[in-house]
């Protein structure tokens, strides 16, 4: 963009600030009108799982409402409590939004990328890493213990479920060779825009466990336990009003959003899907736009069925499903991931493979004999893997919740 | 749990169906019930069966309505033939007594001539604000003409709107026979006959002036139209009525100005015989309330209109109890 300005007869310095103001400009609109469609796209579709109709009176279908909503939150009383930590009570949301629109900087919107980082994915985590720190200023600047617990809570729930988190991203790392989200997309591209990560074993192992471990970090229930509001109040938000809990709200429903767009962009293809590059140009943009959105939109639709369906977990199982289920599982994707990566892209290491295997699959020579041994390989690997883990949970499930009818014949305990 | 002392065949196992499931397998089933909702109430038919578990039960409420059951109750109304315009009510203040929180206020209409009460209520007001809804006074109504309303939808920011009075109360037959048509059947026969014997005792227009009844009150529209619930509140409520009786457990204070007043009244229209009663009754009391240096320089004659104007309301009163009683006994 910064190129076409200068071209118009800019000056190079003024057409690079233009082109990021404006690239700014778009992702804080398109963030906070996401955010926006979101709460109502979540409150619709919440109500009909519960045989009702969700807002639907302001505007077209209700679309209207998250306006209203924001106006009436920015009418209300911005109260602080007296003896609340000011400056922290006051820093807290805006570090919580700071984070979160700091990681839409490196989120593509189908192929258009603001910024092409080569360690975006990286980024993207640490920037989702500081949400923990805003937690924690609100629930120690609140001076209130609610506050404090559910910022307590927060951060060690999200300390916990970022090594999930982080771990299952590796495998998709691992198979591009590259830590940019525009190289990750595009390695997705194969198969006329089919070639998603998620429909490999590797990949599709890691879409779960990376897609339970966000629901976590977002504070999505089942992991809603930082404000969990039936036993903390509101947590750390316990202690906000007025515009400053809009922030929160903000920041909440666009980290959302941008674990959605994560999640699309690293297992689902991001833009990427059957039509686009035959569009090319601006009309295979757009279409990349939709399917983008689509596939976010569907994902967001999967967190908001998971937050109608489960209830909330208790802070033990919290600890022991991030750490006796994810953790083992994301250990076991790495490993198949490797196989995976040594069968089909490690001839440069190992030149027997050639001699044994054939040709590398790439982009335009593609071996599927080598891709059946790989996909047969990790398959058994992931799927074992699942059945041994859910086996020893289901064991102690068992055992917790009620005697097995043998034991009850054979009068045992 | 131990259950080995009993035998096998003792033992009923609940089958749960769910022995084979692995960790997880439960939530994909709740995920699937839950979408299937969503299903159902997203592309389903607006459900009415109330038994179904499935679908979408929500009623637009401004826009959709359930039909109300007969039996609903909301606030009182009072009723008047259609025919006649003659209302049901007779004053015979049984709503009144039965009232848990006193809020029916009813004055007995008089004859203009004869001075004798005619069974037709002159004032009725009732405090909807107030009001719990409990439906006693239609049900101890003996010539039921105090029903219960189906219109909840009276919120207002006007709060003296919430004493209505008599022209808002008023109700035609007709409209009560919409809202609850076999409710009234049941008593339409007896109601009629006791309103037939009833219109023989209200001489000229008692009893269906209920339009000019309340001064500066408007003409009833409910007269014209069954839909009475949307009668314009006209203008500001009426302020409540005063109390006709008095009562034993009013404060001393208030017997005597109320006694005071009606003597007053009674030495304007020059003590006619049946006012003389309520003075003589009166005496005693005022002279037990007036301080006795009051009483004694109290003046024995004089109008009324004296009494000067700086004067305490209260001794006012009083002064106003002893000349009275002074004049009775004088026999003016």
């Amino acid at each position: 963009m910064a190129d076409a300005l200068t071209q118009l007869g800019f000056a190079s310095w003024l057409s690079v600030l233009i082109a990021s103001i404006i690239k700014v400009t778009l992702i804080l609109v398109g963030g906070s009108v996401g955010m926006m469609f979101l709460t109502w796209y979540e409150r619709r579709s919440i109500s009909y799982m519960q045989d009702r109709r969700g807002p639907n009176r302001v505007g077209p279908q209700g679309l209207l409402q998250p306006i209203s909503e924001a106006i009436k939150t920015m009418t209300k009383e911005d109260a602080t409590p007296r003896d609340a930590d000011k400056i922290v009570h006051f820093l807290a949301p805006v570090v919580m939004l700071g984070a979160t629109v700091l990681s839409f900087a490196v989120i593509p919107w189908g192929r258009m990328f603001p910024v092409d980082l080569n360690a975006a994915v990286l980024f993207v985590i640490a920037t989702g890493g500081l949400h923990s720190i805003g937690m924690m200023m609100a629930g120690w600047g609140s001076n209130n213990k609610f506050a404090l617990l559910g910022g307590m809570r927060g951060v060690a729930q999200l300390i916990s479920y970022e090594i999930p988190q982080v771990m299952a991203i590796i495998p998709v790392v691992l198979m591009t060779g590259s830590m940019s989200l525009q190289k990750i997309v595009e390695a997705q591209n194969d198969f006329a825009g089919l070639g998603w990560y998620v429909f490999s074993p590797v990949g599709l192992l890691g879409f779960a466990l990376f897609f339970t471990a966000s629901l976590a970090e977002g504070e999505r229930t089942p992991f809603d336990i930082p404000e969990a509001d039936s036993e903390i109040i509101a947590g750390y938000m316990t202690e906000y009003s007025g515009m400053k809990f809009a922030v929160f709200y903000l920041s909440n429903y666009m980290s959302n959003l941008a674990v959605c767009f994560v999640t699309a962009t690293l297992y689902l293809g991001g833009g990427n899907g059957p039509g686009v590059d035959a569009l090319g140009g601006i009309a295979g943009g757009l279409l990349s736009l939709v399917y983008f959105l689509l596939k976010s939109f569907a994902l967001f639709f999967v967190m908001v069925l998971i937050r109608a369906t489960v209830p909330r977990l208790r802070v033990d199982q919290l600890m022991s499903f991030a750490w006796k289920f994810l953790l083992p599982l994301v250990l076991v994707n790495i490993l198949s991931a490797s196989f995976w990566v040594a069968l089909l892209r490690w001839d440069q290491q190992w030149p027997q493979l050639t001699e044994w295997f054939g040709a590398p699959s790439t982009a335009d020579a593609t071996n599927w004999g080598r891709l059946a041994i790989a996909i047969v390989l990790t398959l058994l690997i992931n799927a074992g893997a699942v059945a041994l883990i859910m086996r020893l949970t289901n064991r102690n499930v068992q055992k917790h919740l009620y005697t097995t009818d043998e034991e009850l014949a054979l009068g045992l305990s | 749990m131990t259950l080995s002392h009993l035998a096998t065949e003792d033992v009923f196992v609940v089958e749960r169906n769910d022995a084979d499931f692995r960790a997880g397998q439960g939530m994909t089933k709740g995920l699937g019930i839950v979408f299937r909702k969503f299903r159902k109430a997203l592309f389903g038919k607006p459900n009415s069966d109330r038994a179904d578990t499935e679908g979408q039960f929500n009623v637009q409420y401004p826009e959709e309505r359930l039909a109300m059951p007969e039996a609903y109750r909301n606030m009182p109304i009072l009723l008047y033939d259609d025919a006649t315009g003659h209302e049901l009510c007779t004053s015979c203040f049984q709503c009144e007594r039965i009232c848990p929180p006193q809020v029916i206020h009813i004055t007995q209409a008089k004859d203009p001539a004869t001075g004798k009460p005619v069974p037709a209520a002159a004032k009725f007001v009732l405090e909807y604000d107030t009001c719990m809804s409990c439906g006693y006074c239609a049900e101890v109504c003996p010539f039921d003409a105090i029903k219960m309303d189906h219109d909840f939808e009276l919120s207002t920011a006007n709060h003296p709107e919430l004493d209505v009075d008599y022209n808002r109360l008023l109700r035609p037959v007709s409209y009560y026979e919409t809202i609850a048509p076999t409710m009234w059947s049941d008593v339409k026969e007896q109601a009629m006959k006791k309103l037939q014997n009833n219109i023989k005792r209200r001489p000229g227009d008692i009893g269906r002036d209920h339009g000019q009844k309340i001064k500066g009150g408007a003409p009833v529209a409910a007269a014209a139209t069954p839909a009475a619930g949307a009668a314009p509140a006209a203008g500001a409520a009426k302020p409540r009525g005063p109390v006709a009786a008095i009562g034993k457990n009013m404060s001393e204070d208030k017997t005597a100005k109320l006694l005071a007043i009606r003597a007053a009244n009674a030495a304007k229209r020059g003590g006619g015989a049946a006012d003389a009663a309520p003075v003589a009754q009166a005496a005693p009391v005022a002279e037990a309330v007036a301080a006795a240096p009051a009483a004694a320089s109290a003046a024995p004659t004089g109008p009324v209109a004296a009494i000067g104007q700086n004067m305490s309301e209260d001794k006012r009163a009083k002064l106003e109890a002893i000349r009275a009683a002074k004049r009775a006994e004088r026999g003016e």
